[in-house]
């Protein structure tokens, strides 16, 4: 059901198509960026030059110690935050040049988030949450509803659709998080910290579930985590410090 | 105002202190005993200027309408007072006859009186001065101008009596000598020199009978002319009793109180009884005249302040509303802060006292400014009730009273402070975990035994309320025990688990019915109810709260229906599916908040709608001037000195006037009598009677309310006016009816007793009893009728005037015409013509229907007022759409975070606020305007009991007007916060907890 072509809206019909003749290719291209945040007397150099490409379908790790700008990094390449210098290349969009409204189109059509804290709208059920993004993308309403409850399977969760965000384990709230961020099939998924507030074992069973449709759907990932045990999991680790990448390697324990 | 709710204003400042102190003292008590506890909580107070700001604004709103309400008494008293000090100047009380002449007229009696009465007080340190004086009405003319003013006071003074008096003074401020007045010559006052066009030396004429009085103006007064109205003059007493053919006569003894105007009537009641032995049996009496003024300027002054209270009293419950709705807003926003510290180990009781401090705070800020806008507010409705009041000559100057903003600020700040304890009290109960953790706390814990043990005694409490409310006939206790019952079962229910929306549902669509199920149907339904209930101003009150009350519950646990259909039918709309899936989504899941706000706004546009059917429907009524006229076109008033015995003859003779012109003359002879109703315990009351000739009675167009038993028509009843002398007719307002709508004391007035409006047909036996004051004859009167409200020209009690003659055994001369024009006649012209040939009798004409269109016109705008002031409560419905879109957008900027990085656009963001509050500002707005619809007919129906001639109508202008004004003003409280959170920016808000 997540499988290209799977979809019959004409839009996401002629994205697949798109995602076809670029397979293979750089789908995230990011060059000498600087970021700087300004707070009052202080100045925070967050990133200080970073350089980065990624292929698409593969799955990236970031990792590094705490305020070293991991998140910094996810908000300016998923254009949530500006860049102060330096240029970020989307699907060869520039995202730096485009207007507030464009990124945030952009985002509706090719970006799905994860986020620590589980971020799902608590006064909307499961399924309301999940198709969310599908209302935006202005899916019929009966076809969206469709749509996210077969998300809700895929992550195992065909019998909670119905309840609220308050009613559900931390675990069941982030299996909810990842059936939004992929139910419009997304190119790119941005997971920031994806397992931060989850024990060991929902942890891998999460991350179980986020290869497996890594690997069925060849989406980018791209995974901020404290956790060696599921960058383990990732085709790259790409390590940080002080706003500077210091190391960037094919991880072979892969799968 | 002297008083408020018939408690005098001192007592009730006193209490409200004693209340407001012993409250202070306390907190600051608890305050000094929990240090640590208090500071923290002011320290909440500086914190956030801007909520601050907005939380003291929210909680004032209650106060501001105590003070605006108390500011108009207090100017309606200011301004009487004033009146009544112009008129009486340093004359405290005025020994005259107890009774009235013909016309109203205070009868002669010896000069020497005034000798006697002096001795009686001397040596009474009390006193400054005592003065016999002649004072006549009488209409003057000034040849060489050809103006003339009908109603003049004409003052005969005693030049060697007159200090301790006011002095007469002239422009420049100077004493005028009473000396001066010679026979012959006069002071006149600066207002009718103006009036009359006449200056020093002019000859102007007096008619004090029917050859005219030639006077010379010898100077002219600005001020010291007592008791007097602005138009007067004043010549020596001697000239006067030459004149009048009154030689040692006079008709007042007049007393001035030692101390100035106002600081003399202190010594009112002494006088008065020092008096008492020497005017026994004398038929006279003391008349603490402007004590007696002064009194009604107080009591009128709270009869208004009431009347504007009872008008926002609605308001006043929607801010009571709102200052729940802030504190508990302000505790969600503290839950997790509060979860925290009692998980470190404060004590709830510590909770509760942070609260009140915090709220204490807020409280003695808000009242403050309260009560000081309000006096505000209250200057501006007076300019619009000034012009009102100057269509009926009557100047309204602005004034308030210290005390009264004492008691506005106390007021507010113990209600406040109620409402802020209470809801502490409620945040204190707040459950640790789920505070910290943020999640909503579950509805009531459903099966506790003490909600059921609640439950049963509220449901036992109504039905016993029920049964007393059938026994004692009172409609509003009757509704309300059963609203209990009705309220009470489904929530019983609810306990043994019928789901919410159900028993919701039924609680509120059986307030509804309950409630604007007409009399027809509640008699049918329980043939046991007595006939008639009795229902009162409350019923107002009472109504409108369960009313909205059902209709909010009943929309509030069915709107995800209407939700559904809306999504269904604006689903296809590209776009705005998941704006509208958010937008409604939060109101729906915070549904105190929701419900508070829904009952805030549909409780005032309740109101407003209501009160718009009520306007609408008596304006129709005075649109149909031939009827209240009763057939006439003009009515005529002419001088007591110099009557005109018949219109009809002098018409005739009369120059530039065509008799054709006019097709009927009534002539109304009025005269002041001592009425009781015979057979019945009680005091006679001082009424006018008035006799009207066979002119009136032929022309005569109203009907009646109640006829005897016996009679058909009102053709009938008015030539039996006639042909069976001893006959009268009373005005409705005498006729008791079952539902008394009535706000404050009328004074005194003859109420019959022993039948009812609603019985339709007056008893057979209904005998008044009529005296002459002056020669203590009395004469039965059978009443045969009830005129039609509609009747304003019948003021008072009407019989034939031979039966007048027959009273007094005198014939006396009609005052008062009412006339009929030939069709086409002018009636402007007319009525000038008709001054200007009797200029002489200082006769005043007035068209009927411009008069009435005048009034219409001034009640249309105290109306109008009325409405504005109530339409202050929206301020308060939109208010809390603003206090809750601007706390959302706080609470949900992580929200806000992840919609943008879902792809919501900013202008998405921003229009899914202002949908939400739309959605809830129309949700209140369309419960209010339904009610108001549903109610109408029936308000309208029960005005129509006592007022026949109502008409419904529906105000369709106004209804789209007010609901138009609410729904605009709801959208720009909530487009600032909607702004803010469209320019929440994603990385920082994906980052932010609160
Ligand atoms: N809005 C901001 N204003 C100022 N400084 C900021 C802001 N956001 C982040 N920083 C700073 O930028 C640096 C990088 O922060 P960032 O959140 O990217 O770190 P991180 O690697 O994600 O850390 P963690 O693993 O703890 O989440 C930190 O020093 C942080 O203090
Ligand atoms: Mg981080």
């Amino acid at each position: 059901m997540f499988k290209r072509g799977a979809v019959k809206t004409p839009a996401v019909l002629e994205r697949t198509h798109e995602q076809e003749q670029l397979s293979g290719q750089l789908i995230i291209q990011a060059a000498g960026i600087h970021k700087t945040y300004e707070t009052g007397k202080v100045t925070v150099q967050a990133l200080r030059g970073v350089d980065l490409r990624i292929r698409r379908g593969e799955m990236v790790a970031i990792m590094g110690p705490s305020g070293c700008g991991k998140t910094t990094l996810l908000n300016v390449l998923s254009g949530l935050d500006d860049i102060t210098q330096g240029e970020v290349i989307i699907e060869g969009a520039p995202l730096h040049k485009m207007s507030d409204k464009a990124r945030t189109r952009f985002r509706a059509e090719k970006m799905g988030f994860v986020f620590q804290a589980f971020n799902l709208l608590p006064v909307l059920s499961a399924v309301e949450n999940v198709e969310l993004p599908l209302l935006v993308a202005a899916v019929n309403p009966g076809v969206a509803r469709r749509r996210a409850q077969e998300a809700l399977a895929l992550v195992g969760l065909a019998d909670q659709t119905a309840k609220r965000p308050a009613e559900m384990s931390g675990g069941q709230q982030q299996r909810v998080t990842i059936a939004r961020a992929l139910v419009n099939i997304p190119a790119i998924v941005w997971a920031d910290e994806p397992t931060g507030n989850l024990d060991s074992e929902t942890s891998a069973s999460v991350m179980d579930l986020l290869g497996r449709l890594n690997n069925e759907q060849g989406q980018t990932f791209v995974i901020v985590t404290h956790d060696p045990a599921v960058a383990q999991r990732a085709d790259r680790i790409v390590r940080m410090r002080d706003g500077l990448i210091e190391s960037d390697a094919p991880n072979h324990v892969a799968k | 105002m002297e008083k408020l709710f018939g408690v005098p204003i001192d007592r009730l400042m006193l209490s409200l202190l004693v209340v407001f102190a012993v409250g202070v003292a306390v907190m600051a008590v608890v305050a000094w005993r929990n240090q640590v506890v208090f500071k923290m909580a002011v320290r909440n107070i500086p914190r956030r200027r801007a909520q601050t700001i907005l939380i003291v604004l929210g909680l004032m709103l209650a106060t501001l309408l105590f003070s605006a309400s108390f500011a108009t008494g207090d100017t309606l008293t200011h301004s009487m007072r004033v009146e009544a000090v112009k008129h009486f100047g340093l004359v405290d009380v005025i020994v005259q006859g107890e009774t009235r002449d013909v016309g109203n007229r205070l009868p002669s009696f010896d000069q020497t009186y005034a000798g006697r009465v002096q001795e009686a007080l001397a040596g009474d340190s009390q006193v400054a001065g005592v003065a016999p004086l002649l004072q006549e009405r009488a209409p003057v003319l000034a040849p060489g101008t050809r103006l003339s003013e009908p109603w003049v006071d004409i003052l005969g003074y005693a030049p060697q009596s007159m200090a301790g008096f006011d002095r007469l003074l002239d422009v420049t401020g100077k004493e005028m000598a009473l000396d001066a007045l010679a026979p012959g010559k006069a002071y006149l006052s600066a207002e009718l020199t103006e009036e009359l066009d006449v200056h020093r030396g002019d000859t102007v004429q007096v008619f004090l009978g029917p050859q005219p009085t030639p006077l010379e103006v010898i100077g002219v007064y600005v001020k010291g002319a007592s008791p007097a109205g602005e138009r007067s003059l004043v010549v020596s007493l001697p000239y006067l009793q030459t004149v009048t053919g009154a030689q040692g006569a006079v008709n007042a003894v007049i007393i001035s109180n030692r101390g100035g105007t106002l600081e003399g009537v202190r010594h009112t009641n002494a006088v008065v009884s020092a008096l008492g032995p020497l005017l026994e049996g004398s038929g006279l009496k003391a008349e603490p005249v402007k004590q007696k003024a002064l009194d009604r300027a107080d009591r009128e002054g709270g009869t208004f302040a009431t009347v504007f209270l009872l008008f926002a009293q609605f308001s006043i419950a929607a801010g009571i509303l709102l200052i729940f709705l802030i504190f508990v807003m302000l505790a969600a926003e503290r839950k997790r802060e509060l979860g925290i510290a009692r998980a470190v180990g404060m004590q709830r009781g510590h909770v509760v006292r942070m609260f009140a401090f915090e709220g204490a705070t807020y409280s003695l800020i808000a009242a403050g400014v309260g009560s000081l806008l309000g006096v505000v507010v209250g200057w501006g409705m007076v300019r619009i009730m000034a012009a009102a009041f100057s269509q009926w000559d009557f100047h309204l100057t602005f004034a308030f009273n210290w005390r009264s903003v004492v008691i506005a600020y106390t007021l507010g700040m113990v209600l406040t402070f109620a409402v802020v304890l209470s809801s502490s009290w409620r945040v204190s109960r707040l459950n640790i975990v789920r505070a910290i953790r943020d999640i909503p706390e579950p509805s009531t814990s459903r099966k506790s035994l003490k909600g059921v043990i609640f439950l049963g005694l509220l449901v036992a409490g109504g039905a016993l309320l029920t049964v007393w409310g059938v026994q004692e006939e009172q409609l509003g206790l009757y509704l309300l025990g059963a609203s209990l019952i009705i309220i009470g079962l489904p929530m019983l229910a609810r306990r043994f688990g019928l789901r919410d929306r159900i028993a919701y549902t039924v609680a509120g669509v059986g307030l509804v019915a309950w409630w604007m199920a007409p009399e027809s149907w509640h008699d049918a339904a329980f043939p046991f109810l007595p006939e008639e209930m009795k229902a009162g101003i409350e019923m107002f009150f009472l109504s409108g709260i369960m009313l909205v009350i059902g209709g909010v519950w009943t929309v509030i646990y069915n709107a995800d229906l209407l939700l559904n259909a809306l999504v269904f039918v604006f689903g296809r709309l590209r776009g705005l599916p998941p704006v509208l899936r958010t937008a409604v989504a939060y109101p729906m899941q915070y549904r105190f908040r929701t419900g508070m706000t829904l009952a805030m706004v549909s409780l005032v546009m309740f109101t407003l709608i209501v009160m718009a059917f009520i306007i609408q429907s008596i304006s129709g009524v005075f649109a149909d001037v031939d009827r209240i006229a009763g057939g006439f076109d003009i009515r005529a008033n002419t001088s007591y000195t110099n009557p005109v015995p018949d219109l009809r003859v002098a018409l005739t003779g009369a120059g530039g006037l065509r008799p054709d012109d006019y097709t009927a003359i009534g002539g109304i002879t009025a005269v002041p009598v001592k009425v009781k109703q015979m057979g019945i315990e009680g005091e006679p009351v001082d009424l006018m009677v008035s006799g009207v000739d066979t002119g009136y009675t032929d022309a005569v167009g109203y009907k009646f309310a109640m006829m005897a038993p016996g009679y058909t028509s009102p053709r009938q009843v008015w030539q039996a006016l006639q042909d069976e002398p001893g006959t009268a007719i009373v005005p409705t307002w005498m006729v008791p009816t079952k539902t008394n709508f009535n706000v404050g004391d009328a004074g005194p007035a003859l109420r019959l007793e022993g039948f009812w409006r609603e019985d339709k047909v007056l008893p057979e036996e209904l005998y008044l009893e009529v005296q002459d004051p002056r020669t203590g004859r009395t004469k039965r009167l059978r009443v045969i009728g009830a005129v039609e409200d509609m009747a304003f020209y019948v003021g008072s009690i009407t019989t034939s005037q031979s039966t007048v003659h027959g009273l007094l055994e005198r014939a006396v001369p009609p005052q008062s015409y009412m006339l009929r024009l030939t069709d086409g006649v002018d009636a402007e012209t007319a009525a000038k013509a008709l001054k200007a040939a009797f200029l002489e009798n200082g006769l005043q004409a007035q068209v009927i229907a411009t008069e009435v269109r005048r009034d219409t016109s001034a009640s249309l705008m105290i109306n109008n007022l009325l409405m504005g002031f109530m339409g202050l409560g929206l301020v308060v419905g939109i208010a809390a759409l603003g206090v809750i879109a601007a706390r959302s957008v706080v609470e949900r900027r992580q929200q806000i975070g992840v919609l943008r990085a879902l792809g919501f656009q900013k202008g998405m963001v921003q229009f899914s606020f202002l949908l939400e509050s739309s959605f809830v500002a129309l949700l209140g707005i369309g419960i209010g305007v339904g009610l108001g619809f549903g109610i109408s007919p029936q308000v309208i129906n029960s005005f129509k009991e006592s007022f026949e001639a109502i008409t419904y109508q529906v105000p369709w202008g106004v209804v789209l007007f007010i609901s138009g004004v609410a729904y605009a003003a709801s959208l720009l409280t909530t487009f600032l916060p909607a702004r803010q959170a469209a320019s929440v920016y994603p990385a920082e808000a994906l980052r932010f907890t609160e």
